[in-house]
C-alpha cells in the first residue's frame, strides 16, 4: 500500500531555526508567536475542533506532537499496514500560505523543506517528501521549486488549499511553469483557511468545525474549475495536481455543470480546445480520505466510477489526524484495490517497482 | 485481570485477554468493560478521554453533564455511553461490552 498524506510533525518550530537564514532565524526565534512558545507562525483558521484534531492514541510516549515521533509512525502505520512508500505532507508547512509576508512565509517554507530533507526522508527508505511553497509569493516560490525540485526523494510540490485567489488565477503561473519544467505534480492539500486566505463562501463562512469540515471540497471545487477554466494545462500540458483531504464524491457532478455551461459559453475561453472533464481526467488526482460515506454503498459506488476513481484515485490514511481512514476499511471496490491503493501512486510519483527493504526501525 | 485497588473512580485499564484489547472502566465506583474497537471505523475506542457531553437543549444553549460517562474514541472523536457501549448519536449502533465481575479484590471480565 502506498500512502499519499502522512503527517510528519514537529514538536516544536525551534527545529527550524539552523535552516533559517539570520533575519528570519531572529524573527522565528524572537518575534510573535500567535500559538504560544514553540509554535510555527501562521494563521488560524476560525474553525476550532472542539477536541484537538489529532487522534489521541497517536501521542508518542516522550509526550511529543503526533507525527513526530518516526518509531511511533513506523509502528502505528508503516510497519502495522505493510506500507510500501508514505508520501509525507508536513504538518503545518503550508499554513505559510495564511501570512501577509511573503517573505517570511517563503522563509519559513524553505526551512521546513531542508528539514524535511535532512531530518526525515534519510531516516527510512520507504518515505518521500513535498516540497512546500507559499502560494502568495509566486516568484519565491518558483525559485524553490528551482532550488530543491530535482531532489530524488521530494516527489512533489505542495500547498494549502485555502488560498487568496482560485489556483487558475494567472497570479500563480510562475508557480506551476516550474513546477512543469521540473516535472513534478502539485498537490493542494487542505488547510491554510485563515489569515489572507479568510475568504468566506458565497454565502459567508460556516460556524460550526463539523460543518466547516464537511464543506472541506468547497476549496477543491473552486480549484478544479479554476485550474481548468484558465487553460493551466493548456499552458503546461506536464502538469497534474493532487487534491489532498478534499473529498472525492463531489468532483463527477462538478464536471458534468463544468461541461455543460462550457459548452454553452466557450467563447469566454478560447485558449481551451477540450472539455472540462477531459481535462480533469488527465489532469486531476485526488486522494481517497476522507472518503465520504453514504448509507447506500452503491451511491458511492457511482460516485467513484463518474470520475474513473479506479485510475483517478489515491489511498491516503492522513495519520495521524482524527479523520484518519484505515487501510483495511475504506470502502474502495475490491477490484480497484491494486490501482487505488499502490498503482496509481506508483505511476503518478514515478516510485520503484520494487519497494526496497523495509527500514529497520 | 487487575485489582480493584488499580482501578479508582476516573480510572481505566486496557488489556488484552485471550487475543482481544478490552478496556475496563470505574465510572463512580461501578465497573464497566468495553471491547477496544469501535463500531465506528474499528479505532481505538478504550484509548481515547472519559469525558462529559452537552445534554439535549431545546433552547439553544449549552448544558454540560454527564461528566465521566463517556468515552470518546481515540480516532473520530465518536462518544459511547461507558455503561451500556451504546454510542450517543444512534443507540443501535453500540461497542461490545463484557459482564465485570469482582473477586477477592480482584477485577474479573468475563468473555
Amino acid at each position: 500500500m502506498i500512502d499519499c498524506d502522512v503527517h510528519n510533525s514537529w514538536s516544536s518550530s525551534e527545529v527550524l531555526l539552523p535552516y533559517l537564514d539570520p533575519y528570519f532565524r531572529d524573527v522565528l526565534a524572537r518575534g510573535e508567536l500567535p500559538g504560544g512558545r514553540d509554535s510555527f507562525p501562521h494563521a488560524h483558521r476560525p474553525w476550532l475542533h472542539p477536541e484537538g484534531f489529532m487522534r489521541t492514541d497517536a501521542v508518542p510516549p516522550d509526550g511529543g506532537a503526533p507525527g513526530s515521533n518516526y518509531e511511533l509512525l513506523c509502528e502505528q502505520l508503516l510497519d502495522r499496514y505493510d506500507v510500501e512508500f508514505a508520501i509525507l505532507t508536513g504538518g503545518e508547512a503550508i499554513e505559510v500560505s495564511t501570512l501577509a509576508n511573503p517573505h517570511l512565509a517563503s522563509a519559513l517554507a524553505r526551512a521546513a523543506n531542508d528539514w524535511t530533507v535532512a531530518e526525515w526522508l534519510p531516516r527510512d527508505p520507504r518515505l518521500r517528501g513535498s516540497l512546500v511553497v507559499a502560494p502568495q509569493d509566486p516568484l519565491g516560490a518558483a525559485e524553490e521549486i528551482r532550488r530543491l525540485g530535482d531532489h530524488p526523494d521530494l516527489v512533489q510540490v505542495l500547498v494549502s488549499s485555502g488560498a487568496e485567489r482560485p489556483y487558475g488565477d494567472p497570479f500563480y503561473h510562475s508557480i506551476w511553469a516550474a513546477a512543469s519544467e521540473l516535472d513534478l505534480p502539485v498537490a493542494v492539500h487542505l488547510g491554510g483557511q485563515g489569515g489572507v486566505n479568510a475568504n468566506p463562501t458565497g454565502c459567508g463562512p460556516p460556524t460550526f468545525f463539523w460543518e466547516a469540515h464537511a464543506l472541506l471540497c468547497e476549496t477543491g471545487m473552486g480549484h478544479v474549475a479554476s485550474l481548468i477554466a484558465h487553460g493551466v494545462f493548456e499552458r503546461f500540458p506536464n502538469l497534474r495536481f493532487v487534491l489532498i483531504e478534499c473529498g472525492v464524491a463531489w468532483l463527477g457532478p462538478l464536471l458534468w455543470r463544468l461541461d455543460a455551461d462550457y459548452k454553452a459559453l466557450r467563447k469566454e475561453t478560447p485558449w481551451l480546445r477540450r472539455l472540462p472533464s477531459e481535462y480533469a481526467a488527465d489532469h486531476i488526482r485526488l486522494t481517497t480520505q476522507p472518503l465520504e460515506q453514504p448509507r447506500d454503498e452503491r451511491h458511492l459506488q457511482a460516485a467513484l466510477e463518474a470520475i474513473d476513481g479506479e485510475r483517478t484515485l489515491l489511498f491516503a490514511t492522513d495519520y495521524p489526524h482524527w479523520d484518519f481512514d484505515d487501510p483495511s476499511r475504506v470502502g474502495i471496490p475490491p477490484a480497484w484495490r491494486e490501482r487505488v491503493f499502490s498503482e496509481n501512486a506508483r505511476d503518478l510519483y514515478r516510485l520503484p517497482a520494487k519497494a526496497p527493504v523495509p527500514g529497520e526501525c | 485481570m487487575c485489582a480493584k485497588s488499580e482501578l479508582a473512580p476516573g480510572d481505566r485499564v486496557v488489556v488484552e485477554l485471550d487475543e482481544v484489547s478490552i478496556g475496563v472502566f470505574n465510572v463512580g465506583g461501578q465497573l464497566y468493560a468495553l471491547r477496544d474497537h469501535c463500531p465506528h471505523k474499528g479505532g481505538a475506542l478504550c484509548r481515547g478521554p472519559v469525558t462529559g457531553t452537552t445534554l439535549p437543549t431545546r433552547d439553544f444553549s449549552h448544558a454540560y453533564g454527564r461528566a465521566g460517562e463517556i468515552i470518546r474514541c481515540a480516532w473520530h472523536g465518536w462518544e459511547f455511553e461507558i455503561a451500556s457501549g451504546r454510542s450517543l448519536v444512534d443507540p443501535r449502533i453500540r461497542a461490545k461490552t463484557y459482564p465485570v465481575e469482582v473477586a477477592d479484590g480482584q477485577v474479573y471480565v468475563v468473555i
